[in-house]
């Protein structure tokens, strides 16, 4: 599913019809949940691919950095203040 | 005769590329880093080489798990910019040299390095962000043709350390052979430190990466010994990518000069970057 993330027009599909899109790809109930939920966390507890994620980040408008904040258990700002020049995104 | 002329290694994060496309590349956050690019443009300028053979992973853009290879060469005369997930950059095809490609895929196999062969590959981050800091695009194209050398430290089991390095080693007699007079730089690129996944995310380890560069330089034999474990535990899950590093230094003299050293930690990932001389 998320290879196919790499086409303009798929993501397309996705953020038009998420629910129809899971379904295209036999994703079973579980990682339907996560994936309708942006539980990145639980996601990669799940064994998905960093990489492979990204895809999904990009076509629902989460970022690497906001996915990073979510699995650290921050908010965005907080984990930005982690950071030695957090301008550099 | 082809000759390895000079060896990169340098970080190939991803935020980079847009940086290059927005023209920030004197925001204060980025200016560190680019700076630190504009001596080793100027050496590059001054060794003039024909080729570069970038040893670089794909972000599952080009290769997916269905059929993963563990080290895939490029054959064609042109690489197209893949569409990573965000979208295709604005940047001109990468100009390939398929003839020198062909004498590498057979010197390396001779060599028993059983490379996946890819007559047609688009390429992503990996690749074209090192090829951005070192050698800018115009409109027309790239200042030098290139050859994608693609290492799997994506899909586990990964090549050991020292298979990268001896492939290295192999790529060095591979290019020596070649009939014509070709010089050629060799990028290992990746890491250094982070980890992006879990509650580890954006772990750096500078102390680890200044180390790295140290041994890569004088002893890179005891990088060559380090186990996949013992580099995701003190640098990060993601920082395995650093045995693509050895395959550049692999492929370099043992004896080659250090020319250019720099270490820019600004954000998720130790951004470092090392040059030889051979």
């Amino acid at each position: 599913m998320c290879a196919a993330l790499c086409s303009p027009a798929e993501r397309e599909a996705f953020k038009k019809d998420e629910e129809a899109f899971m379904e295209r790809f036999s994703l079973n109930e579980q990682e339907k949940h996560l994936i309708r939920s942006r539980d990145f966390k639980g996601l990669i507890e799940a064994g998905m691919n960093i990489y492979a994620m990204l895809k999904i980040g990009s076509a629902s408008g989460n970022s690497l950095y906001r996915m990073g904040a979510q699995m650290r258990g921050e908010t965005y700002e907080e984990f930005l203040k982690t950071r030695n020049i957090s301008g550099a995104v | 005769m082809g000759r390895i002329v000079g060896g990169i290694g340098l970080s190939h994060v991803p935020s980079v590329g847009p940086v290059v496309d927005r023209k920030r590349e004197n925001d204060p956050a980025w200016k560190p880093l680019f700076d630190a690019y504009v001596p080793v443009r100027e050496w590059l300028a001054k060794l003039k080489p024909d080729v570069a053979i970038v040893v670089y992973n794909d972000h599952v853009a080009e290769f997916t798990f269905d059929k993963y290879p563990t080290f895939a060469l490029g054959a064609a005369d042109s690489y197209a910019i893949a569409d990573e997930g965000f979208g295709t950059r604005p940047l001109p095809a990468v100009a390939g040299d398929a003839e020198f490609s062909t004498h590498l895929c057979e010197e390396l196999i001779n060599q028993e390095f059983d490379l996946t062969v890819c007559q047609q590959m688009g390429v992503e981050h990996g690749f074209l962000v090192p090829m951005n800091l070192c050698f800018p695009h115009t409109s027309s194209g790239w200042p030098v043709k290139s050859v994608p050398l693609q290492v799997n430290v994506v899909q586990h089991p990964l090549p050991t350390a020292r298979r990268c390095y001896r492939l290295g080693q192999a790529l060095r007699n591979a290019i020596s052979t070649y009939p014509q007079d070709l010089k050629v730089v060799v990028l290992g690129t990746g890491g250094m430190s982070h980890q992006l996944q879990g509650k580890r995310f954006g772990f750096m380890n500078e102390k680890f990466d200044q180390w790295f560069l140290d041994e890569l330089e004088k002893n890179p034999e005891n990088l060559a010994s380090l186990s996949h474990h013992k580099i995701m535990e003190e640098a990060g899950a993601e920082a395995v990518e650093l045995i693509m590093w050895l395959t550049m230094r692999g492929a370099l003299s043992p004896k080659a000069r250090r020319v250019h050293r720099h270490y820019y930690a600004p954000m998720t990932t130790g951004m470092g970057l090392i040059t030889f001389e051979d």
